[in-house]
């Protein structure tokens, strides 16, 4: 299958010049049309990498292989490093990338599935991306199909009732084909999760409900690698990562600075690209 | 002693013989030609006939539980993968309770997934909480949404088929058969999106669907026992809507009711009023929709609701007679 594009060996070095890339192409993004997530795209870059071009089997010269892993965002606002994602690894034209928000774009501030091919599912409704990756995983057993179900999941969203109904059914069916991907940054639109309310601790409760459990640092490249490869090798059950992020990561006056929707004038935006390099190194 | 025991379903009356599924054995007959179908419960499978598809196709059968806002989304996720799912629950959880789910994840992407409630309207003594006053519309608002209630246990197959034969959402507002009818009575075939008309009559029009169709047939006999000739008209599609039918027929009797068993607001009343309305086809047309008056219910027997809420044949006879002005 020589047209199967993998990186499974994509090392450290290849891995760092496309989030720096993917995190430019984000800020360009937010701070063309003053709309986007910025601190919590930066913050999910790396995450977001890893999947794509380390992990996750996907063809570029056919979006829509049948056999592909499905990748489904339930955080559909993360929408401009979705996008920025997806054009790095060949999938979209960088030059689309500058209709994002604009009204009649495909790009949405919420991803729907009017982009087109790797939009699994429309998910801007928080809590609803787990049960269809969960279907998609349930179908894929019954039909003995190989593709993986990989879902991304915001720490807040896991206030969704409807969340838990899934990682019941889940384990409860020994689903192990799914891969869940929590980007625990610790923010929602108020402010600091813990704040608005107490979900500690996220990992046992997972555990209880009999998921595998990994809990990592979602910068880290190589643990991003080691947790995908013990979801692989986990059966009969589900797996969780847990990955901690940094809102803002790569861009250190931005670093944990606690924003929902932040606003990124011209200037902050061109300090921003300035740190991030100029992509040619 | 205790094999002696009734395992309840919510249905099934103690003492009775057990009646057949119609749909229950349909969806099995549909399921040996089509392997792609799947069917989903949540936790209701006697209830919604699905249990010989269980022990039928125990591979291709998921519970899911208490818990119907995954449920949607499961099928939404097993129909992205080509299977066919069948989802069944009480009416009012599947279309109140996950009408999010319903509208992102099967309304929007137009997914293959048929949506099965059972207890329509007034049907149940197990109160408010069990009654789907409002699954009509709610499901008519939704883009993409196909709506079909069979009038009755002769129509519940051949239903099942219509929905099937579309490659898209369909919701299905069925009801378990209290008697078994004679074979005979049994149609194969709906005509899917267009009125049936089962009595003629020039005088005026009742436009029923689902329980209402039997008591606008028994209404019509009543009032032919005093000289009014009544047409009743099957509405089974609610959506899409015969709207050339209505408009015809009410034109051309000049008098028009609809009756349903779901609140006037939404369904097949309004329905009715739309297609009138936008037409403007006969200002002239006399009508009123006859079905739950804004107004929620409690537990009881369905005689007995059916009394108190306005659905029952007589109900219908004092609507026709008041729009003909009879005295």
């Amino acid at each position: 299958m020589e047209n199967v594009h993998r990186y499974n060996s994509a090392n450290e070095i290849s891995l760092k010049v496309w989030a720096k890339s993917i995190r430019r192409n984000l800020v360009r993004m937010v701070a063309r049309n003053g709309q986007g997530y910025i601190q919590q795209g930066l913050g999910a870059a790396d995450l977001f990498t890893y999947l794509y071009f380390s992990e996750a089997r996907m063809d570029v010269n056919d979006p829509t292989w049948e056999e592909r892993d499905r990748i489904f965002l339930s955080t559909a606002h993360n929408s401009a490093l979705f996008h920025a994602t997806l054009a790095e690894r060949g999938f979209l034209e960088d030059a689309e990338l500058e209709t994002y928000t604009k009204d009649g774009s495909k790009l949405e501030i919420n991803v729907s599935e009017r982009l087109g091919a790797l939009v699994e599912a429309t998910c801007g409704s928080l809590g609803q991306g787990l049960s269809v990756a969960v279907g998609v995983a349930q179908s894929a057993k019954r039909q003995n199909r190989h593709f993986r179900s990989y879902v991304v999941l915001g720490d807040g969203e896991l206030q969704e009732g409807q969340v838990w109904e899934a990682a019941m059914y889940a384990a409860s069916n020994k689903l192990d084909n799914i891969c869940l991907i929590v980007d625990l940054n610790n923010l929602q639109v108020e402010g600091n999760t813990q704040n608005v309310m107490i979900m500690d601790p996220i990992d046992d409760k997972f555990s209880a409900f009999g998921w595998e459990v990994l809990s990592i640092d979602g910068h880290n490249f190589n643990a991003l690698g080691d947790a995908f490869q013990k979801a692989r090798c986990t059966f009969h059950k589900p797996t969780v990562i847990l990955a901690q992020t940094i809102v803002g990561k790569g861009v250190p006056f931005l670093e944990n600075k606690m924003s929902h929707n932040m606003v990124l004038p011209a200037d902050v935006a061109a300090q921003c690209l300035s740190i991030l390099g100029s992509g040619h190194e | 002693m205790s094999e002696n025991l009734h395992l309840g379903d919510f249905t099934q009356k103690v003492g009775t013989s057990p009646i057949p599924n119609y749909y229950g054995d349909a969806l099995v007959t549909l399921a040996k030609n089509d392997p792609k179908i799947v069917a989903l419960t949540g936790d209701l499978t006697p209830a919604t006939e699905c249990d010989l598809f269980r022990d039928t196709f125990p591979d291709r059968f998921f519970n899911l539980g208490i818990a119907e806002a995954n449920m949607i989304g499961v099928a939404a996720g097993m129909a992205r993968c080509g299977d066919v799912p069948f989802v069944h629950s009480f009416s009012v959880f599947l279309t109140r309770r996950a009408f999010d789910q319903v509208a992102m994840q099967v309304a929007y992407p137009r997914l293959n997934v048929k949506l099965a409630g059972f207890l329509p309207g007034l049907t149940t003594l197990l109160g408010v909480s069990h009654q789907s006053i409002d699954d009509f519309a709610l499901m008519r608002s939704l883009p993409n949404m196909t709506i079909i209630e069979p009038s009755g246990p002769s129509q519940m197959a051949a239903s099942l088929r219509a929905a099937a034969s579309i490659d898209g959402p369909v919701y299905l507002r069925m009801h378990r058969a209290t008697e078994t009818i004679s074979a005979a009575k049994i149609e194969h075939k709906i005509e899917l999106g267009k009125g049936q008309m089962l009595s003629n009559g020039n005088d005026a029009i009742i436009f029923a669907c689902g329980h209402m169709v039997a008591e606008a047939l028994g209404a019509a006999k009543l009032l032919k026992k005093i000289g009014i000739s009544v047409a009743v008209a099957n509405m089974h599609t609610l959506k899409p809507f015969d709207t050339d039918f209505v408009v015809e027929h009410a034109t051309r009797t000049g008098v028009a009711i609809s009756a349903e068993n779901h609140s006037i607001i939404g369904g097949l009343g309004s329905a009715v009023s739309e297609a009138l309305a936008e037409r403007h086809a006969n200002t002239n047309v006399k009508f009123k929709r006859l079905g739950i008056m804004d107004t929620f219910a409690e537990g009881a027997s369905t005689p007995y609701l059916f009394n108190k809420y306005g659905l029952s044949a007589k109900h219908i006879f004092s609507a026709v007679s008041d729009l003909l002005e009879i005295k």
